[in-house]
């Protein structure tokens, strides 16, 4: 997937040191390795893959950025670079779904 | 991946994903068909008790928790449990007869509890039928000022409607009242008799007639919706309703992915189901769940259950192995209202 200025501005802007938190709309369970997530307000739901739901155990445990990278590259078998930059991609889009937020605003 | 298929795999693994908790059995209003056992005794369960039971339901992967009751906002600690419910994450629902849902405390259902949605049971389209059935005169009135001004405050509603001799000749006209109202309405076309045994409500068990008439109506709106997106539907998105039809071995999800719980800490498979697996006064929920005999029991006889089921080859039979214990002693045997259902819907197919 190929990002355009804004996202790419925004990917600068999350730092290893970044925490992000879910958003109090998100109601989320990890149902034995997959992620359920209800966002409230639309009524609607997701289901997170195992990765996924793994992401966002880890935010949920007030794991930085950089921890996340460090976990998941422990736990599954792939490049680091790559690792990142999927990882990146996925906060992104539960950003913009409104699952998670930085945990600074 | 979907929702659907997550569910099934609760139901195939025994995943504790949705619990009902009845906080009391006290009421506001005294509907001549309420299945509460009220002369049931026992040792309420604490309001620290609760807080530990939802941190464990948290833990075990619980998302879906519903405070019910008779009526849960008659509980003196239920906003203190609905807090604490909506701080550990669940997906809160709130069965309420919604006869006190108004003013403040309609404010703090919406700022303290914030509720995925609440349930509210309407029983007629009238002030004469809807009162007949709770037997409190200005109910409907009251129920109709309360829906709107939780509206008003945003609040997702539901209506839940039992279909009973009484209200069945006003069914088109509570579909239409909840159109109206923008609001999902789910008819229950089975009265069950009470928890203590007595089958008295059964008495306002719909007709044939009536019954049909349901079928009929919800085959027309189906229909609708299909080709016309105008009306709301019978349900709502991301309802976990444990009924839902989920392929796979097991008829229901009751005891293997939902458990009820009642005033006493009294563990059963489901609302209807009233074959005690165990006390949270006891043992965890943890301990329960993974360990009761009983709770597997109720396991082995849901995979039982739709086998007999299936034989009858009729899709949308909804057959409730608690209602047919509870009425015939045996809970694969078709009871009446569901002998009427199964002939009924043999005809007029679910849409």
């Amino acid at each position: 997937m190929s990002l355009g200025p804004a996202a790419r501005v925004l990917r600068l802007i999350i730092a290893s040191t970044t925490v992000f938190r879910k958003t109090a709309d998100a109601r989320y369970r990890n149902v034995s390795g997959e992620g359920i997530v209800v966002r409230q307000a639309a009524g609607e739901v997701l289901v997170l893959s195992e990765v996924g739901a793994r992401v966002l155990d880890l935010i949920q445990s007030g794991a930085p950025v950089g921890r996340l990278f460090t976990e998941l590259a422990a736990e599954y078998d792939i490049e680091r670079a790559i690792l990142e930059r999927d990882v990146m991609d996925y906060l992104q889009e539960l950003l913009e779904a409104g699952i998670i937020e930085s945990a600074a605003s | 991946m979907k929702f659907n298929d997550t569910l099934a795999r609760t139901w195939r693994e025994n995943i504790l994903f949705s619990v009902l908790v009845e906080l009391t059995y006290r009421c506001n209003l005294n509907c001549f068909f309420c299945y509460n056992d009220t002369a049931l005794n026992g040792v309420p369960l604490a309001t620290e008790q609760y807080f530990r039971f939802f941190e464990d339901l948290r833990d075990l992967g619980t998302l879906d928790l519903t405070l019910s009751g008779g009526e849960p906002m008659a509980h003196p600690e239920f906003f203190t449990l609905g807090r604490k419910a909506r701080e550990l994450g669940f997906l809160v629902r709130v069965k309420t007869n919604g006869h006190a849902l108004r003013g403040k405390l309609l404010q703090r259902m919406r700022e303290e509890v914030d509720p995925f949605i609440l349930e509210i049971s309407l029983h007629g389209a009238s002030s004469e039928t809807h009162d007949r059935q709770t037997r409190v005169p200005g109910s409907f009135a009251r129920l109709m000022a309360n829906l709107r001004e939780a509206q008003a405050l945003g609040l997702r509603l539901k209506l839940n409607a039992p279909l009973t001799v009484w209200n069945e000749r006003e069914i088109g006209a509570m579909y239409a009242l909840a159109d109206a109202l923008d609001v999902p309405l789910l008819v229950d076309p089975q009265i069950t008799g009470r928890d203590d045994g007595d089958l008295e409500p059964l008495q306002i068990s719909p007709s044939r007639e009536g019954v049909t008439r349901l079928f009929e109506l919800q085959r027309q709106r189906a229909a609708a919706i299909h080709g016309n997106r105008e009306s709301p539907a019978d349900d709502v998105v991301g309802d976990a309703d444990e009924t839902a039809p989920v392929a796979g071995a097991k008829h229901c999800g009751a005891g293997s992915s939902t458990i009820v719980v009642d005033p006493y800490g009294n563990v059963y498979p489901c609302v209807q189901w009233r074959r005690r697996v165990g006390n949270l006064h006891e043992q965890s929920i943890q301990t329960l769940w993974n360990h009761s005999g009983e709770l597997a029991e109720v396991r082995r006889i849901a995979v039982e259950v739709k086998e007999a089921v299936d034989r009858h080859n009729t899709p949308g039979f909804a057959f409730c192995p608690g209602s047919a214990e509870h009425e015939t002693g045996s809970p694969t045997r078709l009871y009446p209202i569901a002998r009427l259902m199964l002939e009924l819907r043999q005809k007029i197919p679910a849409a």
